[in-house]
């Protein structure tokens, strides 16, 4: 019954989420109105450009130079003529290739072939002759009608198109900062109203936790059974901000099930998980929902690449940013200037990403039929969109060769130190571990055998009696 | 600033060429906008509907596009359902029965006004749909359709015990506040174009909104869709919401058109429709919007708008359900993706044979 | 009242001989093909045709009839699976169900032109005795059909069952029940396993429709709908994942539908809403156990 309630009744943790939220978006509105607001006042700007183009074509024609005109026309008509030709000409020469192929193997000359080609490209030039002496009779009849050219209407009508020009960018301008200014303002005093909320929603909050400066993440005492199987028991570990952080262990002895307890797949049968999450709060990780983890700042990747076959790679990595999005429902269904907005912002954000992983090529591609190696990137681009705080990594390098796998040790410190993240990584591949890890903790049976930094661990006596056994002295 | 356009002046090849230019520009924008070929769409069939009334067609020709529209309505929402959520459910005709009942009681018994007999229909469907939608988290896949056709059953025999046939008079579709103008059967047509043409659009936008793209990832992979934040409760209550919802506002708008139903046979309420919809929906192609709409015209509409007509099959009227099932049958095993599927082949080979036809005639292009 | 709680039982047992036998067709081929077969009670209602046609418009006797009813509704399922599965492009587990749809229509469209028994006005009911004769139990009349009815039934069943468990035939087909492609690389010719077992489910499917046109005159190839859809819920009740689970599921909708009718008795004006509450109190059940009464519960690997 209280698991119902709880349900219904937002906690005040999800309802902090909601607020920051909607707070964040406000400040992204504001930070974009006046490219907005600008690039309303270009367009209207421009449509005031093509007026006067059309006020000052007539003048502007009887000021040019009217033999250059009427050159420049019949070049281009000559263009277009011989375009069209182009594909008789092609024929007629394909035609005749054939039959000289033809005729060479019967072995008899081709002669009449040749005479038959010259005969129809001559008719076709003598066309194109008729077309270029009909050309030149226009132009000679356009002079004799058109031969003077009166410069000052020109100049004064432009002079005129300027001057009001002017005034009307000025007046635009104008209006435009004044709207940006109200529109500013009326949104900041929205934020701060917001942050009022958050404040006093922050206060209700009882239980606090800590952790000290430099840990991100703390697991303590996790313990994970199904039914008599012990699948994690007692695992304590703590993960440091910034660093890439290694989990291995043999089959079997429960990293993934460790990822699934984090990310609340799985409900943890004891123990704890604080985190540290994008807001510098301390919080339980037990009081989220699985699909409301990726709020806290948390991202992963699945082991068995998990990517959406049906859609496009862009249209992938937009489905990570669902939670963003502020439009309802209806909104969306009646596809409101808002959802516009939303989507502009974030498919702006999801251009980034797919250039960042090298993957902007495949960005209208549909997911399904591209090799293996394209859609373990599209995962870890996927997990990348929400600027997450702890990118979880499940066998990131699993079906990689040599290569791909070096290639990928440099991508994930890369994307530690780019966006500004901690990684938590589960692998097999222990070159890959020892390159990147900056402390790794091995794990057997759901029990914790060593933690340390990969040096430490290579030395450890436990860790090599789990992964190559105790054999007595053979 | 100012640029030199001596367009205005220029011969009537360069005007022609350039007005050609801007028509094609025009066509490229209504191609890309799918509001307009939705509304392309509904002026067509209102348009059969006046040639009928002028008898250049046959008037049961619009009745048959007046009850496939209804059926295309029911469609679009199961292909939300089934399209972009896997979610398989063979209570459609449950839910349809839902919005005809609800009209039955409302307008017949009740007195309501029609527009507080949508909306109880509406509202009836939504808690339908949520208890379907709750019990989808608890049961999957073909369990899930069974249990779906069992919700059906006792919808329908609930139903039938409260009333056998429901029927509606003209008198009592009423439209108060238009001085309780009459709605004819012709009228209605209208407003079934209308709600066809409105549910299209509202289902596009649907589609191709983030929550579209939620329910397919929920659909593809539920792992990744709850790790991203897609809350696996809320879009399968929302998609079985929304089914809900289209067929009652299929059954509703059934009887308003149709103004008779009977719950005892295998009519308009029995497995068979829910059969048919999910039908319709697979032939045209799971996922698209015209596909739902050409399924169901090809397997309620050939029936009543074309095959009626031909003597020999009015004779043998179970000859129609004989061709419609070979119908079936043959687009389902050699077009799996449905009649969009055979129209892009169709498009591809169309490609093919103008490439060929131009090489024909201007040879290949040497060098 | 003990006579009328009687009468109500004695009433359902066609019936539900009617439905086990389509439960079980049902579940064998949901459980070889992963499919469910809309079409089987059309296919049933061929069998119960055939075998009609030939005993009133040939006159030859019942047993005949029956067994020719059978063997047509065998080659039926064969030819389904051989002529019309394996030559679609890409028939996937959807595509075979809307092909079992289609082919529903396909099949009530053409018995009007085989069967000249749909020209009369009004079939009787077929049973293999006539039901008139029969025994009494204080004031309950038992027909001999019915019991002949639970008897073909009983029998079947327990041949089936036998073959199942028994033989080496059983063992292929709970083998590719379990998992098509790996028994194929086991050696289980699974072409012929899926064949037959559509086979057998039309075959099954024709003794059930033709012990229910017994008790109810055989109108239209729709008869056996209502059967059909109690098999499917049946299946889910019982679970998918055992070969009895369905079967014993069919027998309590059934039962439970004569205990409501019990009810009813005494209930006023409640024999209007019987079928609602059987099926409301069939849903709730699913509810309870959602992998069926004997289903078996599995936990997802991430």
């Amino acid at each position: 019954m209280a698991k119902i309630l709880d349900k219904l009744i937002p906690s005040p943790q999800k309802k902090l989420v909601k607020l920051r939220q909607k707070r964040n978006w406000l400040i992204i509105e504001r930070d974009t109105c006046k490219e907005e607001l600008e690039a309303k006042v270009n367009k209207k700007l421009s449509a005031l450009e093509e007026k006067f183009n059309k006020k000052l074509q007539k003048p502007a024609f009887e000021a040019c130079d009217k033999a250059l005109y009427i050159q420049s026309q019949n070049l281009d008509k000559l263009i277009k003529y011989d375009r069209k030709n182009y594909l008789k000409l092609r024929a007629v020469n394909t035609a005749a290739i054939k039959k000289i192929f033809k005729l060479t193997k019967k072995g008899e000359s081709f002669d009449s072939v040749l005479e038959n080609q010259k005969g129809k490209l001559d008719k076709l030039n003598a066309k194109r002759d008729s077309f270029l002496q009909k050309l030149e009779a226009k132009k000679a009849a356009f002079l004799e009608k058109n031969s003077q050219s009166t410069q000052e209407n020109y100049e004064a009508a432009k002079a005129e198109a300027l001057k009001v020009y002017e005034t009307e960018k000025q007046s635009l301008n104008q209006a435009m900062q004044e709207k940006l200014d109200k529109k500013t303002a009326k949104l900041n005093a929205k934020i701060t109203a917001k942050e009022e909320k958050i404040k006093a929603v922050k206060a209700k909050i009882t239980n606090v936790h800590t952790l000290p400066d430099d840990v991100l993440l703390s697991v303590k005492g996790l313990k994970m059974y199904f039914g008599g199987l012990k699948a994690v028991d007692d695992l304590t570990f703590d993960v440091k901000k910034g660093e890439i952080f290694g989990l291995i262990g043999p089959n079997g002895a429960g990293k993934t099930t460790v990822f699934n307890c984090l990310t609340r797949f799985y409900d943890a049968t004891g123990g704890e998980m604080h985190f540290k999450n994008k807001l510098d709060e301390v919080v339980s990780l037990r009081d989220f929902e699985v699909h409301d983890i990726i709020l806290q700042g948390i991202s992963r990747t699945f082991q068995n690449v998990e990517v959406v076959k049906e859609v496009t790679v862009l249209e992938n990595l937009l489905i990570a940013s669902t939670r963003q999005y502020q439009s309802t429902l209806f909104g969306q269904m009646f596809s409101l200037p808002l959802l516009k907005k939303e989507e502009k912002v974030m498919r702006a954000k999801a251009d980034s990403v797919l250039k960042y992983m090298g993957l902007s090529l495949y960005r209208d591609r549909l997911a399904w039929g591209l090799p293996y190696g394209v859609l373990k990137r599209i995962e870890i681009a996927r997990a990348l969109m929400c600027d997450p705080q702890l990118i979880i990594l499940d066998e990131p390098a699993a079906g990689l060769n040599e290569t791909e796998t070096n290639e990928l040790a440099e991508l994930i410190k890369k994307i530690r130190t780019d966006f500004d993240c901690t990684i938590l990584l589960v692998e097999h591949d222990m070159g890959l571990v020892m390159n990147v890890c900056d402390h790794i903790c091995a794990i057997s049976f759901g029990r914790m055998l060593a933690y340390g930094t990969p040096d430490e661990i290579k030395a450890s006596k436990q860790v090599q009696e789990a992964y190559l056994g105790t054999g007595g002295d053979e | 600033m100012v640029k030199h356009s001596f367009s205005n002046l220029l011969g009537r090849e360069q005007r022609q060429e350039e007005s050609a230019i801007k028509a094609l520009r025009a066509i490229k924008k209504i191609a890309q906008k799918p509001v307009l070929h939705f509304a392309i769409f509904a002026v067509i069939l209102s348009v059969i509907k006046v040639l009928s009334e002028q008898k250049i067609l046959q008037s049961s020709f619009a009745t048959a596009v007046g009850s496939t529209i209804i059926f295309c309505i029911v469609g679009l929402g199961f292909c939300l359902l089934l399209g972009y959520s896997a979610l398989a459910s063979l209570g459609t005709a449950g839910f349809i029965a839902v919005g005809a009942y609800c009209a039955y009681f409302c307008l017949s018994q009740w007195q309501f006004t029609i527009g507080t007999a949508f909306l109880l229909a509406i509202l009836v469907a939504f808690v339908v749909g949520v208890v379907v939608g709750f019990i989808s988290l608890r049961i999957e896949g073909i369990y899930l359709a069974i249990v779906t056709l069992g919700v059906a059953q006792i919808l329908k025999e609930a139903f039938a015990a409260l009333k056998d046939t429901i029927r509606l008079t003209g008198k009592q579709i009423t439209i108060s506040w238009l001085n309780d103008m009459r709605l004819t059967t012709d009228h209605v047509y209208f407003i079934l174009v209308i709600a066809l043409f409105i549910l299209m659009v509202l289902t596009k936008n649907l589609m191709d909104s983030p929550t579209g793209r939620a329910m397919l990832a929920m659909k593809n992979s539920t792992s990744a869709a709850q790790a991203f934040g897609i809350s696996l409760l809320k879009y399968r209550l929302l998609a079985f919401v929304l089914s809900t919802i289209y067929a009652a506002i299929g059954g509703f708008l059934y009887m308003l058109f149709i103004r008779n139903a009977s719950n005892s046979s295998d009519t308009l309420f029995a497995l068979s429709t829910s059969l048919n919809i999910l039908g319709a929906v697979i032939i045209g192609g799971t996922k698209s919007i015209w596909g739902t709409i050409g399924g169901t015209f090809i397997i309620y509409g050939i029936d009543k708008m074309f095959l009626q007509d031909i003597e020999f099959f009015r004779a043998n009227p179970t000859l129609i359900t004989l061709f419609c099932g070979i119908l079936v049958i043959v687009v389902v095993m050699f077009f799996p993706g449905g009649l969009v599927q055979l129209l892009l082949e169709i498009k591809l080979k169309i490609k093919k044979l103008i490439v060929k036809i131009r090489e024909g005639i201007y040879g290949k292009d040497i060098g | 009242m003990f006579d009328a709680y009687l009468s109500i039982f004695i009433g359902v047992l066609p019936s539900m001989c009617a439905g086990i036998l389509a439960t079980f067709a049902v579940t064998i081929i949901f459980k070889t093909s992963y499919t469910t077969n809309f079409a089987q009670g059309v296919i049933s209602a061929l069998g119960a045709y055939v075998s009609v046609e030939i005993t009133m418009m040939l006159g030859w006797p019942i047993w005949l009839s029956v067994i020719l009813g059978i063997i047509a509704c065998f080659a039926v399922g064969v030819a389904i699976d051989v002529g019309i599965f394996r030559q679609g492009r890409y028939v996937n587990t959807l595509g075979k169900q809307i092909i079992s749809m289609g082919l529903i229509s396909i099949i009530i469209g053409i018995i009007p032109f085989i069967f000249l028994v749909t020209k009369l006005e009004a079939v009787p009911q077929r049973p293999f005795i006539s039901l008139t004769e029969g025994f009494k139990i204080g004031s309950t009349f038992v027909q001999y059909n019915t019991l002949i009815s639970i008897g073909i039934t009983g029998v079947l069943l327990a041949l089936v069952f036998i073959l199942l468990q028994k033989t080496k035939w059983g063992l292929s087909v709970r083998a590719t029940a379990s998992n098509e492609i790996v028994a194929g690389m086991m050696g289980v010719n699974t072409r012929i396993i899926t064949a037959v077992s559509w086979g057998i489910a039309g075959g099954l499917g024709a003794v059930a429709a033709i012990i229910y046109v017994g008790n109810v005159s055989l109108s239209s190839g729709y008869i056996m709908t209502m059967t059909q859809i109690n098999a499917f819920l049946a299946g889910i009740l019982g679970g998918f994942a055992t070969f009895y689970g369905p079967v014993i599921g069919c027998a309590i909708i059934y039962l439970l539908n004569a205990l409501v009718g019990c009810v009813c008795v005494h209930v006023e004006g409640l024999s209007m809403w019987k079928a609602a509450i059987v099926y409301l109190i069939v849903m709730l059940l699913v509810l309870w156990k959602p992998q069926g009464l004997f289903g078996k519960r599995t936990v997802k690997k991430v």
